[in-house]
């Protein structure tokens, strides 16, 4: 290779790398220096140093720890349902695609519109439908003879009403994804398994799940990582209420260094997100595509 | 054949019943965004509005509350992310795919896995420096933050595409003298165009419908169109109708998009593991 190449690919790949070092590599280290200290910026006097504090304090903050509890919930709980509902429905979609009915991608570009429209909104929506006392669930509920239910406003449903405007919104994505594994499977593996007498049930069992395990991962993999950092869908919706029974990861560490403005104390918090973000994002990812063949 | 028909009929209504439910929610909203308010209050609830309305879109774009100076912010700094992501991370796609880079796979790796990064994890700091060099509520300072957030996704799927390309196309137009930019303006972006599409489409989504990184870094001069949606919910008595209609203002370009480019949209979402 001649020297001119050499420095040609550096000019290629550097811009980049540098730009990433530059926007998150340096504020991450940044945040480590201010998770040691007692940084608040709505007081004036300087910053002390005090070493782990911050982070034993949060270890024993037992609202941290609901956030933490709520963040695992919320995320095993949503991607079970996503996965199941997504699975079910891809199959009635591959279906009608197999039968070449018209109209099916149609119906499925429609389908997955709510995976497009920003949580936000989305969670402003469900805040109408939520409502008390204008909002739509609670009427269809009357007329089915049931009691009104306190979507958001009781601390033992707040966060189901979340977990379900979440799978509402993202099972169209585990279900495109599955349908999208499922058209990948070579059309003569189902034939020669229903002539072997396989029920629709076996078909699942060692064609279906199996030959889409990649697509599945992949999809698993962003759903967690996206339940990990939820902000957007709770802020809109109980803004982590009632008390702290929606608290989740992101809007803790939000609360404490933009309404509180205990900045040290918020950059503590992040850093604990980052480490646990870091271990479960290596661990999917090497799952996904294990050590050599993720390119 | 009596058999394959009632199928293909039970098949039919299963696929729209489940598609009505699913955008439901949206039917719901652009319903209400049309309607006065004392039928947004109605309960029972008027579910067509009877007396259909355009006064909540035009509260939204004229008087005190209008959003077009925040929609116009976000549409600045959608289409510059947009741009200039595209641009840094095919040269690195670009780079990685063509030469030797020591540790290539470790530096795509952690390319990638700064994707996983939740956002309150930087946020923090890049307010603090932010505010030190004066790019607090600037676009460009959200600019800046929005490129390295979609820089990881863009360089791992321009990759996947240039890696794709026979390396035979590109031999040939070496001999014949093409210099290393014109071979990748001339010959080999043409033919990753679709990778292109998926990178310009979800970075312009993320950028689009970002809201936790503006509500930070922005306050009135850059603020951008989700932060002011997201202010409708701080207040007692939610304005429900225009409300609705800046939800459907927002998400109007999105569906639009999604319509016209729905292949790319599922490359991009299998994160290239299904190759066509």
């Amino acid at each position: 290779m001649s020297k001119n190449a050499r420095v040609i690919k550096y000019v290629f790949v550097l811009p980049a790398i540098i730009y990433l070092i530059l926007l998150t590599i340096y504020p991450l280290i940044y945040s480590l220096k201010i998770s040691v200290t007692t940084l608040n910026i709505a007081r004036p006097y300087p910053p002390q140093y005090i070493g782990l504090s911050n982070f034993v304090e949060l270890l024993k903050d037992s609202i941290f720890v609901t956030a933490m509890k709520n963040t695992f919930f919320l995320t095993v709980l949503s991607i079970c349902a996503e996965f199941i509902l997504g699975f079910i429905i891809a199959r009635f979609f591959f279906m009608g695609a197999n039968l070449k009915l018209k109209g099916v991608g149609l119906l499925r570009t429609i389908y997955m519109l709510p995976m497009m429209v920003t949580p936000l909104v989305f969670g402003l929506i469900w805040l109408y439908i939520f409502n008390p006392t204008l909002g739509v669930a609670n009427y269809l509920l009357s007329l089915l003879g049931f009691p009104p239910i306190s979507w958001f406003g009781s601390t033992n449903i707040a966060l189901y009403s979340i977990v379900l405007i979440n799978v509402w919104e993202w099972t169209p994505f585990m279900m495109l994804l599955c349908l999208a594994g499922l058209s990948t499977i070579p059309p003569e593996l189902f034939e020669v398994a229903r002539i072997d007498g396989a029920g629709w049930h076996q078909s699942i069992a060692f064609i279906e799940l199996p030959l889409v395990r990649r697509v599945i991962l992949i999809g698993l993999m962003i759903r967690i990582m996206d339940n990990f950092r939820l902000f957007d869908l709770v802020y809109v919706t109980t803004g982590g209420g009632p008390g702290s029974s929606t608290e989740t990861l992101s809007m803790f560490t939000y609360r404490q260094s933009f309404m509180f403005f205990n900045v040290g104390y918020g950059a503590a918090a992040s850093i604990i997100i980052l480490i646990l973000g870091i271990i479960l994002a290596q661990i999917l990812m090497k799952s996904v595509w294990g050590k050599e063949e993720y390119a | 054949m009596r058999k394959r028909e009632i199928k293909t009929t039970l098949l039919y209504v299963v696929l729209i019943l489940i598609t009505f439910l699913s955008i439901s929610p949206l039917i719901w909203i652009f319903l209400t965004a049309f309607k006065i308010r004392r039928e947004i209050f109605a309960i029972p609830p008027v579910w067509i509005p009877k007396l259909p309305t355009l006064n909540n879109f035009i509260s939204i774009f004229t008087g005190g509350f209008s959003r077009t100076p925040f929609i116009y912010n976000s549409i600045i700094i959608s289409l510059s992310t947009t741009l200039l992501a595209m641009i840094i991370a095919t040269m690195a796609a670009y780079g990685f795919a063509k030469f030797r880079v020591p540790r290539s796979k470790d530096i795509e790796f952690w390319i990638l896995s700064t994707r996983m990064m939740p956002p309150i994890a930087v946020v923090i700091p890049l307010f603090l420096l932010f505010r030190n060099v004066g790019l607090l509520d600037t676009k460009r300072g959200l600019i800046m933050v929005y490129i390295a957030f979609n820089l990881p996704f863009a360089v791992w799927m321009m990759s996947i595409f240039f890696r794709q390309l026979p390396r035979e196309i590109e031999e040939a137009a070496v001999i014949d003298g093409c210099s290393t930019f014109s071979l990748l303006r001339h010959i080999s972006l043409p033919l990753v165009a679709p990778g292109l599409a998926v990178v310009a489409i979800f970075t312009f989504y993320f950028t689009w419908n970002e809201l936790l990184l503006a509500l930070i870094l922005t306050g009135r001069a850059a603020k951008t169109f989700p932060v002011s949606i997201s202010e409708f919910r701080g207040v007692v008595n939610i304005r429900w109708g225009p409300m609705a209609a800046s939800s459907i203002v927002h998400i109007a370009p999105v569906i639009v998009i999604t319509f016209l480019l729905q292949k790319y949209i599922i490359a991009g979402l299998t994160l290239g593991a299904i190759k066509k």
